[in-house]
């Protein structure tokens, strides 16, 4: 396989390199050609054609390799000759150039002067230089949520906590907003401080504190609602802000998504930084290219171990029992802490400060150790260093989330079993003889507006809560005005559950800091200084064997600062500000992180670039996001808010806010429709198709600024898809292919569906900067027909497949073709979708209604899109078979074989490799169906999908077509 | 300048120009290939480093200043220099020439033992931070 992959690739290079070679060439001739012609040619088309050329040159003088003479006189000539032929710019053109020459030197100053804005710049790049890549990765990724903290925090500073602040009613004006006078002299102790209790309890850190006023202050600040959608606004910005950044990533990445095949070329090739220019930073890059050479030299012999099998397999799976059960066992251990508190708080009055503390130092405790453990349990396993990474990853990953799930599950198990409390003392009170001395209480407290929501709260209370079967049919129907304010006095701040959980949260993220100070110091300085001083008088050699110096465990720190983010989404809807708190921690893991890193830490031996992959980060803080948002969104949707306390104290549901505000405040007409709107079957369509309208047009935003020629994006475009290409035989190659569509729909969707997804975007918007050429190559031969397959053949990018085919027996022949379908599958899913697109928007411009109509079309049936999926790979390999069925293949093969032999030297198309028997026929279609998509394009695109019997690797054809007609 | 210092011993100049490859920058971009730059050669080699050129250029001229003894080809001979110059000779031998082996194994699309412009261009064009790095900011 080697040779020919070799081999392959070597020719386009060679086609690549001979077109750019020729470029060169050319423009040199031109040059001196031009020059000559310039003055004595009088045919209108020459002068036209030779202008437009001139013209060019100008543009794209920046990418010819000449010297410097050469290029001033170059385009003094041409700029002479353009004048000379076209006559003077018009003012307005000249005034629109300077203008535009202006803008873009400001913009270059701007972008230089942002540069200076970006924190710990230097700091990182220290990093970098003495660490590699690695490990700066995950500062970069920590200032990058940093960035997103912050951004978190002015939005819930500006538009809850300083409204609040300035415009909401003082401190101890209302119940709510005190602190009870039975606490009032513990309030300044310190064991309450630190549980967040006394002042700061009652203070804005919490849900509790805001106020139930509909609008504040003099300008009617709506604080509720404005509460409400800032908690959604904070999930909706992290969730687009990640996607965002994903897809930025994965268009960078892709580029390298053949990343195996030129490890040591990169690593010599591209190591040197040229902007380095200070000796020490020379030095230490010195050192790192020396390292990552090494390492990849290392890696290498990785590759060519052999190890006994059996063992390795008994060892993994005992790693894994291990490992599961340590999983278990943190999961039960938090929910058991969980449980004793809450039970310890029923029975006990005075809880000492470990009791009151102990579920979040068990937590953090866990999240801190049990990393280490499954690190010594991978040493079992054996594996490569980046699979033995990626496992831990996913270990601690599920570790983390496991702690997060379980904690939040039993709180809101505790918020439970406070309603049955609740309930509880509502039936102790109402059997009290003493109840008739509340009685008086009960006019003023009818008044507040609250209690005379409370008899049916109580039991829809009940009735949601769905746990205390055995106190609803106890309760009374008719609650006497006594239990109300009865209760009052009795739970006036534990029944806020809402400032509860965000207690816990600010409490489990404050003790998660000390831990991580703590073990920074524990771990890695102490131990430096340990080894570093103790070393000469110590019986063994500290620095090399058992100790060491600490290295900068990457994967876990990483993960760590996910779960630290998760606990932020979780929380910050019940403790506005949290997210505050949590931009001062990152400060602070910044600086001692990036101290303990350089004073204390050792760069690793092996350093194996696995976490070079940001999105693999982001990826998982996006699950992760994800995941705490469930809860969250539960809590809100499930739960009734809290009576006394919140902003939200006295309604059904938290969200009723935003429809008692639309019923209230807006014209009728705008509730009506948003009646409609807000019905399921509006909902879920349009949320689908803004995620997928804004994967492409994310990604197709960025390339026009990308400062390049004609000559040049081209081939930039065949490299990507080249590599491409590539990327899909590797994964053909990883995977056996498998003849059951089941089992291939969950290859393609399992872990995939990203990369493909993204590598279409990326050709997509390859297209879409090549139409103009190629519309204007359809305007000027205006036969399309015979223009494109024969421009087409030898570019068509899917090379490496046909290489493929002839080794391959009839039988697996048959699961191979299969299986590249299958593979193309997604590909040519979205192709699908695209290529209607693109010729109605760009091509006929007179059909108003179709980029709109397709557009919703396409997304409609990206919606049942896992449908299509599913449907596809079923309904693909049933014709092949069936062509083989009727088709022989033996005889067939060599008869189709040489006949394409001359025209593809290097390619083909797929459908070289997927149908070569059905050759001929293949052709006539879709040069049958090219032309019919110039005449009528929408109504074939969309037919073509469902029914054309290859209507799939049609529309693919096509868009080779295009990109490869230029 | 105050107390700054602003005449440099030769020491001191040579400790600032840590550039592995600068003698082959001055070489390339030279008129006369000897490292002596005219006003022209100078502003040719900022255009070709600065952050706009594009891709191909840089690529081209990359090329040029791993080719230590010019003759259009990498050899293996001028990866060692490359390899040599990258790790100031922190290598083993064994370490360079087989560093040297898998790079021509990678690149070399025609097997002939030296890297042509062509599969110079195709592996560095794919590399993803070659222009992020290949570029002097003054």
């Amino acid at each position: 396989m080697k040779p020919s992959k070799a081999s392959q690739r070597y020719r386009s290079i060679r086609r690549n390199a001979n077109l750019y070679q020729e470029s060169l060439f050319l423009s040199n001739l031109d040059d001196s050609f031009n020059a000559d012609e310039a003055g004595d040619s009088h045919d209108p088309e020459q002068i036209f054609q030779n202008i437009q050329f001139q013209k060019d040159l100008m543009a794209n003088i920046r990418c010819r390799p000449w010297p410097m003479g050469q290029k001033l006189r170059a385009l003094r000539r041409a700029k002479e000759i353009v004048l000379k032929f076209e006559g003077r710019l018009t003012r307005t053109r000249g005034y629109q150039a300077a203008g535009a020459e202006l803008w873009r030197k400001f913009a270059r100053l701007a972008c230089n002067f942002v540069v200076i804005f970006i924190p710990w710049e230097m700091r990182i790049k220290k990093i970098e230089s003495h660490f590699g890549s690695g490990v700066a990765s995950y500062f970069i990724f920590l200032r990058w949520l940093f960035g997103i903290n912050i951004m978190l925090t002015v939005m819930t500073s500006a538009f809850i906590v300083i409204p609040e602040l300035i415009a909401g009613q003082p401190f101890g004006s209302t119940a709510s907003k005190t602190v009870p006078k039975e606490h009032i002299a513990s309030a300044q102790d310190l064991d309450t401080v630190w549980s967040l209790g006394g002042y700061l309890q009652y203070s804005v850190l919490f849900y509790g504190y805001y106020g139930r006023e509909r609008r504040i202050g003099r300008a009617g600040y709506r604080l509720p609602l404005a509460y409400f959608l800032v908690g959604m606004a904070v999930f909706a910005y992290s969730f687009i802000i990640l996607l965002r950044k994903m897809a930025k990533n994965s268009r960078t990445s892709l580029a390298s998504a053949s990343h195996e095949n030129y490890t040591f070329c990169w690593r010599v090739f591209c190591a040197w930084d040229y902007l380095i220019g200070n000796p020490e930073a020379a030095e230490s890059k010195t050192a790192a290219i020396v390292n990552s050479i090494r390492e990849a030299i290392l890696e290498e012999q990785e590759k060519k171990k052999s190890k006994n099998l059996a063992v390795t397999i008994c060892l993994r799976i005992i790693a894994n029992i291990l490992v599961l059960l340590s999983l278990a066992g943190s999961i039960y251990l938090i929910y058991f802490v969980v449980d004793r508190s809450q039970k310890l708080e029923q029975s006990k009055k005075e809880l000492t400060l470990w009791e009151k503390n102990e579920v979040s130092v068990v937590v953090s405790l866990v999240t801190m150790l049990a990393p280490s453990a499954f690190d010594l349990i991978a040493a079992l396993e054996m594996y490569h260093p980046r699979t033995s990474l990626r496992f831990q990853l996913a270990r601690v990953l599920v570790l983390y989330l496991g702690n997060l799930y379980s904690l939040i599950i039993a709180l809101l198990d505790k918020v439970n079993s406070m309603s049955i409390l609740e309930a509880a003392t509502k039936n102790n009170t109402n059997n009290r003889p003493d109840s008739t001395t509340f009685f008086a209480t009960r006019t003023t407290s009818v008044e507040e507006q609250w209690s005379s929501l409370q008899p049916g709260m109580g039991l829809r209370k009940n009735s949601t809560w769905a746990l205390e079967e055995a106190s609803t049919p106890t309760l009374p129907m008719p609650f006497t005005p006594t239990n109300r304010t009865s209760l009052h006095h009795q739970w006036p701040q534990d029944q806020c559950w809402e400032t509860y959980v965000g207690q816990e949260l600010l409490k489990l993220s404050i003790i998660d800091m000390l831990f991580t100070v703590a073990s920074i110091l524990l771990i890695d300085f102490f131990r430096g200084l340990f080894v570093r001083y103790l070393s000469d008088y110590w019986c063994w050699d500290l620095e090399s064997t058992f100790p060491e110096y600490g290295e900068f465990k990457i994967a876990e720190n990483v993960l760590h600062l996910v779960y630290n983010q998760g606990m932020i989404w979780m929380g910050a809807f019940f403790s506005p500000c949290l997210p505050a708190f949590n931009v001062l921690k990152l400060i602070g893991l910044m600086y001692l992180r990036s101290w303990a890193v350089l004073t204390c830490n050792v760069p690793h031996q092996q350093v194996f670039r696995a976490s070079r992959s940001n999105n693999f980060y982001l990826s998982m803080l996006l699950f992760m996001l994800f995941l705490c948002m469930l809860p969250t969104i539960f809590a809100i949707v499930r739960y009734k808010p809290s009576l006394n306390c919140g902003p939200f104290s006295g309604q059904e549901k938290i969200y009723d806010i935003v429809s008692e505000t639309i019923a209230n405040d807006f014209p009728v007409w705008f509730n009506r429709v948003v009646g409609y709107i807000s019905s399921p079957v509006v909902i879920l369509p349009a949320l689908l198709l803004l995620l997928y309208l804004y994967g492409p047009s994310e990604s197709m935003g960025d390339i026009p600024k990308s400062r390049s020629c004609p000559p040049v994006t081209l081939k930039k475009h065949l490299e990507d898809v080249h590599s491409e290409s590539l990327f899909q035989k590797a994964f053909q190659k990883g995977n056996p292919p498998l003849p059951r569509p089941g089992a291939s729909v969950l290859a393609a969707h399992g872990r995939r569906p990203q990369a493909p997804r993204y590598d279409l975007i990326r050709e997509q918007k390859a297209h879409k900067n090549f139409w103009p050429e190629r519309r204007f190559k359809i305007n000027a031969s205006g036969d399309i027909v015979e223009l494109y397959p024969r421009n087409t053949r030898p570019c068509v990018p899917s090379g490496p497949r046909q290489a493929l085919s002839p080794q391959l027996s009839d039988e697996e022949e048959i699961l191979g073709r299969d299986w590249t379908r299958q593979a193309f599958h997604p590909r040519s899913l979205t192709d699908l979708h695209w290529a209607p697109h693109f010729y109605v928007g760009d091509r006929t411009v007179g059909q108003s209604l179709a980029p709109e109509d397709l557009r919703r079309k396409h997304c409609k049936s990206w919606n049942d899109g896992f449908e299509d999926q599913l449907a596809h790979p079923v309904y693909v390999p049933k014709k092949p078979r069936s062509r083989y069925v009727q088709y022989p293949q033996p005889p067939l093969k060599p008869r189709a074989k040489p006949q394409f032999e001359p025209p593809l030297t290097e390619s083909d198309s797929m459908s070289v490799a997927s149908s070569s028997d059905q050759e001929h026929s293949s052709t006539d279609q879709y040069l049958q169906v090219v032309h019919s998509h110039a005449k009528n394009p929408r109504p074939v695109g969309q037919r073509g999908r469902r029914k054309a019997k290859s209507g799939q690797e049609l529309t693919t054809d096509l868009n080779d077509l295009i990109c490869s007609n230029v | 300048m105050g107390s700054k210092q602003t005449v440099f011993t030769h020491e001191q100049l040579e400790a600032y120009q840590d550039n592995p490859f600068r003698q082959r920058i001055a070489q390339v971009f030279s008129e006369d290939g000897d490292g002596h730059m005219t006003l022209d050669n100078f502003l040719d080699m900022f255009s070709v480093m600065s952050e706009m050129a594009p891709r191909d250029l840089k690529a081209y001229y990359a090329f040029k200043i791993y080719d230590f003894n010019n003759d259009d080809y990498i050899c293996a001979w001028d990866l060692e220099q490359t390899v040599s110059r990258l790790t100031r000779g922190e290598l083993s031998a064994e370490e360079v020439s087989l560093v040297c082996e898998k790079v021509l194994d990678e690149a070399d699309g025609d097997h002939d033992g030296r890297l042509s412009l062509e599969d110079f261009q195709n592996m560095i064009l794919r590399a993803p931070d070659f222009l992020s790095t290949f570029h002097i900011r003054i």
